[in-house]
């Protein structure tokens, strides 16, 4: 090897051959190499030759630049992506990588622009260039409608931005929660008749009139309303709104880690309940559900 | 002393004792303490109007006298509250629950003292035996022992009670307004407020000699009858009792009525036979239990069981059980305060009240504003502080639907917007708008409401008999002939002719006023049992505060 080790050195000056020699490099070191590494490397390289060298090959789209807490690194990248952005140029690369960066949670055009230090029109030129190309696509965030997030073409979007299960193309689906609902109250009040009709004593009665969250969760799968798929957290949620209806209570009791259902060693319990009082004799009247009834106060001090 | 309170309190006045009285007293509420001369000159009433209407709100325990401000020396000052006037829409319930409890003789006697505010036993007795002899087939009379029986049970179970003696000191020339009512002597009367139950005689019945029947009336005089109800009635015998007046306990009566209302509601949440343990728990407590207290005394399981009523017979693991359940039960109407004696429990009382103010203001919310937005003042009660982006996810609402209930709902004061700031200048963008319930404030807010929904329907009851009255004055008219010439035996043709001089379009407007009064009155009655459960919360806190 000393001889190859001779002749490279003696061919320091010749681009291509630093160029191929930090690609070989490259591959040695997958997770990359610093500019120490080359340096040792070819110790009597410039860095002036050097940094010629790599700019090159990051321009050509074979060097990946990151960053990391000790300086830089050079990355060899992907063959295929290689291809995939040949043909664009700078700005097109650039502008795709941030977006490539930015995950599936997608990166607003805004950020875009601070990231990568370019005009705005240039920036808009880019992205609708680039979804032609199929390479990236708008996904609309359903926090703020008018926000639009990019991210890759074949990347699925998190659920912070479309909203998970219960929002299907951006709008909230009210009829399927309502549906849910009642599904989910029809099944806890049906185990709760059950449970007293059975007429044993009251403590049975009372757990067996219990559902977890689990069960209710297997119910709803079972029953085949919903086109997505439904986690448990899912149905908690719509249990939670159960119990903001007042119509459900809940409790909490601690579960052997491995019962089916069982979260860190815990198991919510709903059962369905009756109201407390019926509805209040005001709201049988007509003041009691008269919608201006603060302002009849001002009419009453004059007139009286 | 709010506007709905002082109109609401007129208004029962005027119905009940007429309108020089109504403008006495409601001078004196919204004027506070004042005296004789300031009243006359103020109200422009006579002086002997004015010493009549303050002797009947005397008599009725809603007006109390005091030395005057400079000391003992200077003239009388009269004082008003609202609370006892405001006793007055409740009457109704009380001789229902005497009525329940102790049948005829006991509704009769409660509602004459109601009527006379405050009588002896003998007068009592007597006037009711009369008003029950009435009633009864030909040649039966009650006898006056029954009805002594029964005014003593009345006031073992403290429904009943004396009303306190004003203090004997030397008495002042200035005081004539109250010579002419029996039971309340011209004397001065310390500023502090007496309580009956501070004298240890409040509850003990004199021995009354009192042997006698009922006796009936001859004639059919129900117009005078009427109309000599509120006049003392004058009796020249005595039967040793002389002094010693009764007044009804309101206080006993609410407590009664707050015991009802916890049953009622664990017989709603949980069962039936929930609900009768309850109610044995709260029966074993009625008498040593304060008005005030946060809880009852502990009972232990042992006790329970044994009081239990016969027809229930539970073994004793079962109603351990029930007992368990009932402290389990997030409504928390039980507690469990120890382990001696098989398990001691209490009944919270002040956080049963508290839930049931909950629960009925939701059910104003969902009546008001429909579901959703009830789902979103459950949820706020729950979490207490909530940003509007959590509102929308938790309540599973959308987000432009969730917006405009929170605003509806915060336009109305049920909900309020609490603001935490990130920086000193309270910046828009840079503040927390955090949205809260506060449950007493909106519980006071919601009973002035009812304050006003009883006075408008009070006055809607009498702007409907106005309009009506002179389809009301014929069809009196008619009615007393038609007594008349019934009594003096005449022919059938007559009493058809009388008949049909009602049209039949008149009848039905008759039936139809009398349907519309009807539901009026029970309305009332309605937000009245509204204005206890709130009235008895916004109490409890504030005892226990």
């Amino acid at each position: 090897m000393a001889e190859v080790k001779v002749k490279k050195e003696a061919n320091l000056s010749d681009p291509a051959e630093v160029e191929s020699r930090i690609r070989d490099l490259c591959q040695q070191f997958p997770h990359g190499i610093t500019d120490q590494v080359i340096q040792n490397d070819m110790p009597h390289l410039e860095p002036q030759q050097r940094a010629l060298a790599i700019n090159k090959l990051l321009s050509l789209g074979q060097l990946d630049l990151l960053r990391n807490s000790s300086g830089l690194l050079y990355r060899m990248k992907d063959t295929q992506s290689t291809s995939k952005v040949k043909g664009s140029d700078n700005q097109e690369k650039l502008v795709y990588q941030i977006i490539e960066d930015a995950g599936n949670k997608g990166i607003w055009s805004r950020d875009i622009r601070f990231k990568s230090n370019l005009p705005l029109t240039e920036i808009n030129k880019i992205l609708k260039n680039l979804e032609s190309k199929k390479l990236i696509k708008a996904v609309k965030s359903v926090a703020a409608s008018k926000k639009k997030v990019y991210m890759l073409y074949n990347l699925q979007p998190d659920r912070s931005v479309t909203g998970g299960a219960w929002y299907s193309d951006q709008d909230f689906e009210s009829e399927f929660v309502e549906v849910l609902n009642q599904q989910c109250f029809k099944f806890l009040q049906s185990k709760a008749e059950a449970a007293r009709d059975s007429k044993q004593s009251p403590m049975v009665q009372r757990n067996s009139s219990f559902a977890t969250s689990h069960e209710v969760w297997k119910y709803i799968c079972e029953l085949g309303i919903s086109k997505v798929d439904l986690s448990m957290d899912d149905i908690e949620t719509i249990l939670n709104t159960l119990i903001y209806d007042g119509k459900v209570e809940m409790t909490v009791i601690a579960a052997k880690e491995g019962t089916v259902g069982s979260v860190d060693g815990q198991m919510k319990l709903y059962r369905g309940v009756n109201p407390v009082i019926q509805p209040t004799g005001l709201v049988r009247t007509p003041c009691g559900l008269c919608p201006v009834i603060p302002d009849t106060l001002a009419t009453i001090l004059k007139g009286v | 002393m709010t506007t709905q309170e002082v109109r609401l309190c007129g208004l029962l006045l005027r119905e009940h004792f007429g309108d020089v009285v109504e403008k006495v007293g409601t001078h004196l509420l919204r004027n506070g303490a004042q005296n004789l001369r300031t009243i006359i000159h103020e109200t422009g009433i006579s002086l002997d109007l004015v010493k009549k209407s303050l002797c009947v709100l005397v008599q009725h325990g809603t007006c109390v006298f005091s030395s005057g401000r400079k000391g003992p020396g200077s003239p009388m000052e009269y004082r008003t509250g609202c609370d006892r006037i405001l006793r007055i829409l409740r009457y109704p319930r009380y001789i229902y629950t005497a009525k329940t409890l102790y049948g005829d003789t006991g509704e009769l006697i409660i509602e004459e003292l109601l009527q006379r505010g405050e009588m002896t036993m003998s007068t009592t007795v007597k006037t009711v035996a009369d008003r029950l002899t009435q009633n009864m087939e030909e040649g039966r009379s009650m006898d006056y022992s029954e009805v002594s029986s029964a005014f003593s049970k009345l006031v073992e179970t403290h429904f009943l009670q004396r009303c306190p003696p004003q203090a004997g000191a030397g008495a002042t020339p200035a005081a004539p307004a109250t010579a002419d009512t029996p039971g309340t002597p011209a004397t001065p009367v310390s500023t502090t407020q007496l309580t009956p139950e501070r004298f240890p005689d409040c509850y003990k019945v004199p021995h009354v000699t009192l042997i006698g029947r009922g006796k009936r009336q001859l004639s059919s005089e129900d117009g005078e009858d009427q109309r000599n109800a509120k006049r003392a009635k004058m009796d020249s015998e005595t039967h040793g009792d002389e002094g010693i007046y009764w007044q009804v306990n309101f206080e006993r009566f609410h407590l009664h009525f707050r015991d009802q209302a916890i049953i009622a509601a664990v017989a709603n949440k949980l069962d039936q036979t929930s609900s009768e343990i309850v109610r044995t728990m709260l029966r074993m407590s009625e008498v040593t239990t304060s008005p005030t207290a946060t809880c009852t005394k502990p009972l232990s399981a042992n006790e329970i069981f044994r009081s239990l009523p016969a027809s229930y017979n539970i073994p004793r693991p079962i109603l351990d059980q029930y007992l368990t359940l009932l402290v389990d039960d997030p409504m928390e109407f039980v507690g469990k305060a120890g382990e001696s004696g098989g398990g001691m429990y209490v009944v919270n009382l002040h956080r049963a009240l508290a839930n049931l103010a909950r629960a009925t203001l939701e059910s104003v919310v969902q009546e008001r504003f429909g579901s959703r937005s009830a789902r979103i003042f459950r949820l706020l009660l729950r979490k207490r502080h909530l940003e509007q982006k959590q509102v929308e996810d938790f309540a599973m609402i959308p987000a432009k639907e969730a917006k405009d209930m929170l605003y509806t709902l915060l336009s109305q004061n049920l909900v309020q917007l609490q603001e935490v700031p990130k920086t000193p200048d309270y910046a828009p963008s840079r503040t927390f708008y955090l949205y809260t319930v506060n449950q007493l404030p909106t519980a006071r807010m919601l009973l002035q409401n009812c304050y006003k929904t009883v006075a408008n329907l009070i006055e809607r009851r009498l702007f409907e008999t106005k309009e009506s009255k002179r389809l009301l004055e014929k069809s009196q008219r008619i009615e007393a002939i038609l007594a008349s010439l019934q009594a003096s035996g005449a022919e059938p043709e007559q009493l058809t002719e009388v008949e049909e001089m009602i049209t039949a379009p008149e009848k039905q407007q008759l039936d139809a006023l009398r349907l519309h009064i009807n539901k009026l009155d029970s309305a009332e009655n309605q937000v009245d049992e509204t204005i206890f459960l709130i009235e008895s919360y916004v109490n409890s806190t504030a005892t226990s505060s």
